[in-house]
């Protein structure tokens, strides 16, 4: 089978910050791959670069066998029809409604019909648990937990085959938490889609992801399925995991996504 | 010495990568702004928003420059008795030289701040980022419309700052000097010229260009979260006020 994304020796640096340093990671159709690891480890920079928003410096980044690293923007803007990407801080464009929101690709991407586009809008919204009423209403107006919502309504509007997952949970509390991995893992088996999650969530991670693969150091440390990670052999990942403050992995604390 | 020297060499190459850096992205916009899809609503919303909503600002500083021109015109032309010279004072001051620069000043502080603050927002907190994975580009949805709103709803604005300045100079002369209203607006009509008007006009279309793109230059490429934004909000307004006043001067000498 040809994997949707292979990534061999993938190095990114910004100035004497070297962010990756060789990540390699495979990732196969129709499967949830969640990237884990602490702040500042680049696993932004790392999902920026596989959506063409930040250049990697070297190494291949292959989508369906295909190289994309060098591809150009005309060649990026295609390749991006077919992925949904929910963002950190949701971003959300403040000033359009919230169904503005979710069908902004249908309308100015694929130049649907406004009602046509609403309607498909609203349905999204209703997946993610979302009324009619809070489509009317603008980001602002509504809470941090809906607006994760609304962002991956947005994400699966064009029901997209690749999903982009980029710390899902952050600033969420537990049952907001577990409402939005639920809704994740839902919208993934549902579209029969490939999706990548980026979070330092542990039980996001396990509930999402097929398989877990930790980011340190600037490179992919462990990989393997997400039932198995609580009995990996590997310091890193345990001391990740469990929380621990003292262990292998040290605090860098002057490193930080740059983004 | 050599540490000055290389202290100039270094804001020297500095300036010409910014000046390199604005131009690319200039001529990007432009040539995005210039071929499908074409965002109407985007425009409209600009037009209404740099055109619309600015006309208190422009027309209370036009209302205000005219009257108090008025005024001192007649201090300093009193005093060897051509007060007859005052209304065509107003208006070619006006329509030539206040109208543009006052209206092109007061619009970088409305807008240009605010489009920088807007975009600057947009990138810190992903929404730049968010638009290019939704197959939209930022400078054709964001960038494009701003530029054609500023350059077609300056001159608009100069020429609405134009009348309103020349009537607050008209009331004021009327009421407070006691001029004759069909003499002095005799005098407006014989004095000013179409050319007065066109130059004042060209003048607006450049400031307009200047004020969205650097506006939307400083908003575009600002970084480092909120402080960020404060930072390219005010390169804006600095920026395209300065440029505002040394195009105003290469603009006058060419249209002179």
């Amino acid at each position: 089978m040809t994997p949707k994304f292979t990534l061999e020796n993938l190095y990114k640096s910004f100035g004497d910050k070297h962010v990756l340093q060789g990540v390699d990671l495979t990732i196969y159709p129709g499967e949830s791959v969640v990237i884990i690891g602490g702040s500042g480890t680049g696993k932004s920079v790392l999902l920026k670069c596989l959506l063409g928003l930040i250049p990697a410096d070297r190494g291949s980044l292959k989508m369906d066998g295909k190289e994309i690293i060098k591809e150009s923007a005309v060649e990026n803007e295609a390749r991006l029809k077919d992925i949904g990407v929910m963002f950190q801080g949701s971003a959300l464009f403040d000033s359009l409604k919230v169904w503005e929101n979710v069908a902004f690709r249908l309308i100015n991407a694929q130049h649907m019909e406004r009602k046509k586009a609403k309607k498909i809008a609203l349905e999204k919204l209703a997946a993610v648990g979302l009324t009619e009423k809070v489509g009317e209403l603008f980001p602002a107006e509504i809470s941090g937990g809906m607006q994760r919502r609304v962002a991956l309504a947005r994400a699966i509007a064009t029901q997209p085959h690749i999903l982009f997952f980029d710390e899902p949970t952050s600033g969420l509390d537990p049952i907001f938490s577990s409402v939005i991995n639920d809704l994740i893992r839902k919208c993934v088996n549902d579209l029969g889609a490939t999706a990548l999650t980026i979070t330092h969530d542990m039980n996001s991670a396990r509930h999402v992801g097929d398989r877990i693969a930790m980011l340190y150091g600037g490179k992919i440390i462990w990989c393997g399925p997400a039932k198995d990670i609580k009995e990996a052999d590997n310091p890193y990942v345990q001391q990740f995991i469990q929380g621990l403050s003292k262990g292998p992995i040290q605090l860098e604390t002057d490193v930080r996504d740059v983004a | 010495m050599i540490w000055a020297l290389s202290s100039i060499g270094r804001v020297f190459f500095d300036f010409l990568a910014s000046t390199g850096r604005l131009t690319l992205f200039l001529a990007h916009a432009l040539i995005q702004g210039f071929t499908p899809p074409y965002y109407l609503r985007q425009m409209v919303r600009q037009f209404w928003e740099i055109g619309y909503l600015s006309l208190p600002v422009v027309g209370l500083t036009a209302l205000f420059t005219g009257m108090v021109l008025a005024l001192q015109s007649y201090t300093g032309f009193s005093r060897f008795n051509a007060e007859g010279a005052i209304a065509s004072v107003v208006a070619l001051s006006m329509t030539r030289e206040l109208g543009p620069v006052l209206a092109g000043l007061m619009i970088s502080g409305r807008i240009g701040g605010a489009m920088a603050a807007e975009i600057g927002t947009m990138r810190v907190t992903e929404q730049l980022d968010a638009l290019v994975t939704l197959s939209t580009n930022p400078q054709k949805y964001l960038i494009a419309p701003r530029l054609l709103a500023g350059v077609t709803m300056l001159p608009l604005l100069v020429l609405i700052a134009d009348i309103i300045g020349i009537f607050g100079g008209y009331v004021v002369s009327i009421y407070r000097l006691n001029f004759n209203p069909a003499i002095y607006i005799k005098q407006t009509m014989d004095f000013i010229q179409l050319g007065d008007v066109t130059s004042g006009l060209i003048k607006a279309a450049f400031f307009g260009f200047i004020i969205t793109s650097m506006g939307c230059y400083h908003g575009f490429n600002s970084k480092g979260g909120a402080q960020g934004v404060g930072r390219a909000t005010t390169y804006a307004v600095v920026s395209s006020s300065i440029l505002i006043l040394i195009t105003n001067y290469f603009l006058t000498a060419l249209l002179f």
